[in-house]
């Protein structure tokens, strides 16, 4: 075995998010986690995905990690690049297969929040970016997937506020709503990934990192999670040449993998 | 009243005179304004310092423009900052440069989208200059409602209906948009009206413009184009000024006709600390500093301002501060090299990231 410095849970994260990435598909890349997870994804098992980010940059040929969705990595020698408007319309019009992106608070039911942390509107503790294109991609796209770092105040019980929407409140309300698509069909944290139960689109434990019982689970989540039937399978981690990869390759500068003090 | 707004969100927001959201939808005032612009095809040229204190005042709605610093007019927003122009709205998709406006007074309203600089860190300045009431918040938005109503404006239509904000809190938090049922959808529908949004004056920044104010560009054109088109005054800034001839040679890219133009500026580098495709990279340190250090306390923001751009008389005497010559050069070839139109096989893309514990001195 070589001696490889071991994994830490950024690269663990981004790993898996990148397994949620379907070969052939057009995917919508936030920034962060998911640009890392895109460009690992299209050097493994998924090379032909089509890269679409909100600045209107779409489709780049292969490179290095973005410094920002408008860096010119996401529209390195593209065919074509868009206006805001017409990279959004092609969500809502069935053109993009899976979105991804990051959240400060999460509900059980994949509502997503990164406005404000504590308090009400005008007596929060942090404001935070605010939308962005985290509504419309939650709001337009066929499927999303969600990812962060779970902890009971970021996997809540009740949102700070309502950015934007999952399954709102659950059963057929996303789409009584007038919202697209399917919804949030993953989530991705360090502790385990995640889906929805059909019927109630309630968020269900799929698969546990290694390391990561049930219980230890729940406990880092302010609400609770529905399990399947039967053992619950461990998430598959990363083999040490992908690993190497990520390292030296897809995020070389640690831009979005490396640990704060690390 | 002369709009109905969303009267939930005007309570939530705390908003009693409403008065205050009329010119950004008011399409009459804008098709006005555009009717009272000088039609003729004429030389627009003039200084940054003459186009900012001819064509934006006090109480403007100020459009921020390209991606957050990829293609911003950022040299043209600080020579605003430097004339200080007082009681700004300022609007943007993104919106991440209404902080060092409010920082010294110039900006006391946001509609705001997204604030921040990505991954390098939220605009905590912004959290507390909301909270202290040193701006207020008219309307929050999402990218994409935002990016429909200046489209509607280019449209010239009153309004265009979506399907994002539903359910959300966003909704309950911006007066302009309402919730509506689509009126063919038989078994109803729920959408969202955005109405129409005209700005007052924009700043568009291009890689070239001629003496009247065709301009063009490339890389992602974000909502510029549409603003351009809706905003009551437009100022192009331009890396370089091109023969008219040039223009209808090389029409690819030309985004901007002449007709919106108010004012035409010769600006090279008017787009750093930010990036320009083709041109240069971003001063990425720059950006991780504001974020990480500069926007931690009141004393530190206006230092940093002072120092960048208060005492900044210009875009060469910030290009001296960043580094100079050897700066230009190294942007220039990092944008290139991201780009592929230098070769990159070799070339080096690390840099040294700005963190508290580990700063850094250049501003690469």
């Amino acid at each position: 075995m070589s001696k490889q410095k071991p994994m830490n849970p950024l690269e663990m994260v981004a790993y898996i998010l990148a397994r949620q990435i379907h070969d052939h598909e057009v995917v919508y890349i936030g920034t962060g986690l998911p640009m890392v997870a895109a460009i690992l994804a299209k050097k493994t098992h998924a090379p032909n995905i089509t890269l679409v980010y909100e600045s209107g940059a779409q489709d780049p040929m292969p490179g290095g990690m973005p410094w920002s969705v408008g860096g010119p990595f996401t529209w390195r020698k593209s065919p074509m690049i868009l206006e805001m408007a017409y990279s959004f319309g092609q969500c809502a019009n069935g053109y993009v297969d899976r979105g991804f992106l990051g959240f400060a608070q999460i509900d059980r039911y994949g509502n997503i929040n990164t406005h404000l942390i504590g308090g009400g509107y005008h007596d929060y503790k942090h404001r935070l970016t605010g939308s962005g294109g985290n509504n419309d991609l939650s709001s337009l796209c066929e499927r999303m997937v969600l990812v962060g770092i779970q902890s009971p105040d970021k996997f809540v019980k009740k949102l700070d506020f309502t950015t934007s929407v999952g399954h709102l409140e659950g059963g057929d309300s996303r789409k009584k709503a007038g919202l697209v698509g399917q919804g949030p069909v993953a989530v991705v944290s360090n502790a385990a990934v995640y889906d929805f139960e059909p019927a109630t689109k309630m968020m269900r434990i799929k698969s546990l990192h290694p390391g990561i019982s049930k219980e230890l689970c729940q406990m880092a989540s302010g609400f609770e999670f529905l399990v399947p039937d039967g053992e619950i399978p461990q998430t598959e981690m990363p083999s040490p040449e992908v690993l190497d990869m990520l390292r030296n390759e897809v995020d070389p500068r640690g831009v979005f993998t490396k640990m704060p003090g690390m | 009243m002369k709009f109905s707004y969303n009267e939930q969100a005007l309570k939530n927001l705390k908003i009693d005179d409403p008065s205050i959201l009329d010119p950004l939808v008011d399409a009459a005032s804008a098709r006005e304004a555009h009717l009272k612009k000088d039609h003729a095809r004429r030389d627009k040229r003039m200084s940054l310092k003459e186009a900012v204190g001819e064509f934006v005042k006090d109480g403007d709605i100020l459009s921020d423009t390209g991606f957050s610093y990829v293609r911003t007019p950022e040299q043209a927003f600080f020579e605003i900052v430097r004339q200080g122009k007082k009681d700004l709205q300022i609007i943007g998709s993104p919106n991440s440069n209404q902080t060092y406006f409010i920082a010294k007074g110039v900006c006391r309203y946001s509609h705001c989208s997204y604030a921040g600089v990505e991954m390098r860190g939220t605009d905590r300045a912004l959290s507390r200059f909301v909270k202290e009431g040193r701006t207020r918040i008219l309307s929050e938005w999402s990218h994409g409602s935002m990016a429909l109503g200046f489209k509607a404006a280019q449209l010239g239509v009153a309004g265009l209906f979506s399907r994002s904000l539903l359910g959300s809190d966003i909704v309950t938090h911006n007066p302009f948009v309402k919730v509506m049922q689509n009126p063919i959808a038989g078994d109803g529908q729920p959408v969202v009206f955005v109405p129409a949004l005209y700005p007052d004056v924009a700043i568009v920044h291009v890689h070239a413009a001629d003496k009247y104010g065709n301009g063009r560009f490339f890389g992602p054109a974000v909502n510029d184009i549409a603003i351009a088109a809706a905003a009551r005054k437009l100022i192009v800034t331009a890396e370089e000024i091109v023969p008219e001839a040039d223009m209808r040679y090389n029409n690819k890219g030309v985004a901007v006709p002449f007709i919106y133009a108010d004012a035409v500026v010769e600006l090279p580098y008017g787009g750093v600390p930010g990036s320009m495709p083709g041109c240069y990279y971003w001063s990425r340190q720059w950006w991780e500093k504001l974020c990480r250090d500069a926007m931690m306390s009141e004393e530190k923001i206006q230092e940093f301002i002072d120092y960048w751009i208060i005492t900044s008389k210009d875009q060469y005497e910030f290009l001296d501060k960043l580094g100079g010559v050897k700066w230009m050069i190294e942007a220039r070839r990092q944008t290139k090299c991201e780009e592929y139109d230098n070769e990159d096989d070799g070339f080096d893309y690390s840099y040294h990231e700005w963190t508290k514990a580990n700063p850094s001195d250049t501003y690469y």
